[in-house]
């Protein structure tokens, strides 16, 4: 009977209700959040650094190729046009000092001068990050797996030549449209020379700590990583096709 | 108790609605969904620079200039050079594979000695300790005939005190002895098949296995205007786009060759030299038409009509493939006509002590090998050869394991073409001396070193590295290393053919027609797709073998339906050949481009040892071809085979 007693106390729609909500804020709030694991960049780079510091622009690293691809992450030859160390001659002095080559920490505490005295930045903190990838990479002539924000699964040919000509002023016009596709913010302000912006973080080039990838632990993709979906719809407000084989080469 | 489990369900219900309310449940989904698009397994796509890198391959036999197509460094397809006149753009069936063939599990990955892996110092060892207790008897079989790694060998063999350096068996092989040895010529016969008028060739599959293929290929559409015709024991590829196929069975090439040149010396032709008059005196009596035709079954109209249309053109050539005696005939039928025949300056040495490339093709192979030490360099003797070759201690440089890596003491892994420095010296048939050189376009992918890298740690030759021996190469050529880095080819032009001699007692002799004793003749014939003697077939070229080849693991072999008629047996019989020391089993197929009484197999199946595409398909050919000596000539042949073909 006491049984019973409590059951009618306890019972009708209240549970229910606080169950609903308690998990709509869950659903909405926290579990989405849960879906991601934050990675950094191998090397902490600053486009700051670069583009502000050494008036370099975007095509000084991100550009087209001779033959028409796009060349994405700078590779090490990019980079060693102005990181003078020269592989040969700091392996040489590593290997002179008694230094294990793969002994990365021990190298860079070690100040050897064929590293330090090609060291391009002034600030500590800053020559550390240059010293991290010019021992861990740069002589050892591997490349740097960058985090790709954006990249898209190898079934997906993605051309960066044939968007190249997109312009945001222009798509501002479809800033509704395009609301849930491209970060409005986009067309906030006054639009940049380069469209980079309507799929790649904005104003990247202006950041100083490169933000964490964020991935997503069930599909292994990047949070940013644009959907099928958010092709076609583009693709349709813009009159081009969407038939399989227009992505799918 | 029941208040707080009616409670907890309530709840629960209230949390599994609400959860629905959520993007959670459907993302989630959505994840999950894309999750099973991503196995670990996978390939996944390499990202970088695609470019094509000039270099050079190894893998049919005289080598191809090439351009390998990478991303980001890693090679993953290859394409003709249009700047080298070897290539002009075009690729030959195996080296299209190449880099399948680099990354093919069949690829020896370490130094192995009886079996069981070593290091390369310890490699380094060994050799050194049988090199010393050898002494003088050492000797080298080489599969490469362009390559200036020959001369690293030889120059090891002279360093020993040793002259066995042996060539697998090839046409320039054959060439060299008639033009240098027989007739007193000078540097190495080419044929240049875009000028001539008219090209008959006298055995030669010019446009599908002999020779620098893919530049024939070339020259034979570029030139328009010539007229090509082929005289062979069976309608080949290369006969079935020439405007006629002259029936002549293999032994009797130099024969017919002679019976043409009756006509040639009838209408008035001559040569500057000293025992002309005998020749002329030996084919007038010994070949003339009746007598060929007697001996041959070739009509003397034929030939006479052949020699008719070879006297009117302006720039005729002969192009011979076979025996040293056919060779012989067709350059004397050449020198008479005054033709599209080249002599090719020979290029200069990178090594002093090195044997030149004629001293080099003198050793017959087929009369046997018996040494203390011996080195196989990419060569397969234990599939291609029917004698056994002996030898003390045996070591095999490869790239891919073959029945000769098999068998071999220490197997020592070579660098695929596309990880090693190597070069392309005149390969045999080009109208010009050509030098082309090539470079690494990728890293090692096995623990393999360049084998003449290795001999040059043997002894003291002058040189570290074979990258110095090819500088030295470059320099003895006289051509620009940075314009053959990048792909250009050095280009001698060939110049008008002079001989001491017609070789007149020896072609008398050595043309007579000489058959074997079985119930059928045997045409073995090569096609690139199928194999060579030193490379089996490539993995993407199996879908490429037709019927007439191979069905299923069988191989297939064809003859005209008088022949099959005479043999008792049909299309898809089962048929076991023997001949030589040994037989092969086949299924027969019916094909009326095979002379009769001539059975034609394809030479470059049944391997042993290999890939999945070329062990236990078909059988071996090699098995049952006869040596028989050119006793006049010096040398040793396999044209003249014949087998016994029974039911089975």
């Amino acid at each position: 009977m006491e049984e019973r007693k409590a059951s009618k106390r306890c019972g009708g729609v209240f549970p229910f209700i606080i169950g609903f909500l308690a998990f709509c804020v869950l659903g909405w709030a926290v579990i989405p959040g849960l879906f991601f694991d934050k990675e950094e960049q191998p090397v902490w780079f600053s486009h700051a650094v670069h583009v502000e510091g050494q008036g370099m622009d975007c095509e000084s690293c991100h550009y087209f190729r001779d033959d028409g691809t796009y060349a994405g992450f700078p590779t090490n030859e990019v980079c060693a046009e102005c990181h003078a160390v020269d592989p040969e001659e700091a392996q040489a002095a590593i290997v002179e000092e008694g230094i294990d080559p793969t002994d990365y920490d021990a190298i860079m505490k070690a100040g050897i001068g064929a590293i330090e005295d090609n060291l391009a930045s002034s600030d500590d903190d800053k020559m550390q990050a240059e010293r991290e990838y010019v021992v861990k990479y740069l002589i050892q002539g591997k490349e740097v797996p960058w985090l790709n924000y954006q990249y898209q699964p190898d079934n997906v040919y993605f051309s960066h030549a044939s968007h190249m000509s997109l312009s945001i002023e222009e798509l501002a016009s479809l800033k509704k449209e395009l609301s849930d596709v491209v970060d409005p913010s986009v067309f906030e302000g006054e639009a940049p020379e380069q469209n980079c912006n309507l799929c790649h973080p904005k104003d990247i080039q202006a950041n100083d700590v490169p933000p964490a990838l964020e991935r997503n632990i069930l599909s292994g993709y990047s949070k940013t990583t644009m959907k099928m979906w958010k092709c076609e719809r583009c693709h349709a407000l813009k009159g081009q096709p969407n038939a399989c084989y227009t992505c799918h080469k | 108790m029941s208040v707080a489990r009616r409670t907890f369900i309530q709840l629960g219900a209230g949390a599994t609605v609400g959860i629905l309310f959520t993007p959670t449940v459907w993302k989630a989904l959505d994840d999950v969904s894309i999750w099973t698009q991503n196995w670990p397994w996978i390939p996944k796509l390499k990202y970088g620079a695609v470019e094509a890198k000039p270099t050079v391959s190894k893998m049919c036999e005289s080598g191809c200039a090439v351009k390998v197509r990478t991303v980001a460094g890693e090679p993953f397809g290859t394409m003709g050079n249009e700047d080298n006149p070897i290539s002009g753009g075009g690729i030959c069936p195996l080296c299209a594979n190449g880099v399948q063939v680099k990354n093919s599990p069949n690829r020896i990955k370490a130094p192995m000695l009886d079996g069981q892996e070593i290091t390369w110092e310890k490699a380094q060892e060994v050799v050194a300790e049988k090199l010393a207790a050898a002494g003088s008897k050492v000797a080298v079989i080489s599969g490469d005939q362009t390559g200036t790694a020959n001369e690293v060998f030889s120059a090891l063999l002279a360093d020993k005190g040793s002259d066995a350096f042996y060539m697998m068996p090839c046409d320039m092989q054959a060439a060299d002895k008639a033009w240098t040895g027989l007739m007193g010529g000078s540097g190495q016969v080419g044929y240049d098949l875009e000028g001539a008028d008219l090209v008959l060739l006298a055995g030669a599959d010019a446009l599908e296995s002999w020779g620098p293929t893919v530049a024939n290929l070339k020259s034979f559409a570029a030139n328009e205007s010539g007229k090509f015709i082929f005289a062979g024991p069976m309608q080949t590829k290369t006969a079935s786009v020439t405007s006629l196929w002259v029936p002549v069975p293999a032994e009797g090439m130099a024969a017919f060759t002679l019976g043409i040149a009756y006509y040639v010396l009838q209408a008035g032709k001559t040569v500057d030299t000293a025992d002309f008059g005998q020749f002329k005196a030996m084919v007038m009596s010994e070949y003339s038409p009746a007598k060929v035709e007697a001996a041959t079954g070739v009509k003397a109209d034929r030939m006479a009509d052949l020699a008719k249309q070879l006297l009117t053109a302006s720039n005729p050539v002969v192009v011979p493939a076979g025996p040293v005696a056919a060779h012989g005939a067709a350059f004397a039928l050449n020198l008479l006509l005054g033709g599209a025949m080249k002599a090719l300056p020979e290029f200069g040495k990178a090594i002093p002590s090195a044997m030149s490339r004629s001293e080099m093709l003198k050793a017959d192979i087929l009369e046997g090998v018996d040494t203390d030490l011996l080195f196989i360099y990419e060569a397969n003797p234990a599939y291609a050869l029917p004698e056994k070759v002996k030898a003390g201690f045996t070591v095999a440089f490869d790239v891919v394991q073959t029945e000769t890596t098999a068998t071999a003491n220490l197997v020592l892994p070579s660098l695929h073409p596309y990880e090693r420095f190597d070069d392309l010296a005149s390969p045999y048939g080009l109208a010009a001396a050509t030098y082309s050189l090539g470079a690494p376009v990728c890293k090692p992918s096995v623990d393999a070193i360049s084998a003449a890298t290795f001999i040059l740690g043997l002894a003291d030759l002058g040189f570290e590295s074979f990258e110095e021996v090819l500088g030295a190469k470059a320099e003895a050529v006289g051509a620009d290393m940075e314009a053959l880095q990048g792909g250009e080819a050095f280009v001698a032009e060939g110049e008008t053919p002079a001989a001491a001699s017609l070789a007149a007692n020896v072609l008398g002799k050595a043309a007579v027609p000489v058959k074997g004793t079985g119930a059928v003749g045997l045409a073995p014939y090569t096609l690139l797709n199928v194999g060579t003697a030193n490379q089996a077939t490539t993995p993407n070229a199996p879908c490429t073998i037709s019927n007439n080849q191979l069905v299923g693991d069988h191989m297939v072999v064809m003859m005209g339906s008088a022949t099959a008629k005479q043999l008792g047996v049909s299309v898809g019989s089962k048929v076991k050949l023997s001949g030589g020391k040994g037989d092969c089993e086949a299924l027969v197929q019916i094909f009326e481009g095979v002379m009769p009484g001539v059975v034609a197999a394809p030479l470059g199946l049944g391997h042993t040892v290999g890939d999945e595409f070329s062990k236990g398909k078909g059988d071996n050919v090699y098995k049952i071809l006869t040596v028989s000596s050119e006793a006049a000539a010096g040398a040793s042949t396999w044209a003249g085979s014949t087998v016994n073909v029974a039911k089975i």
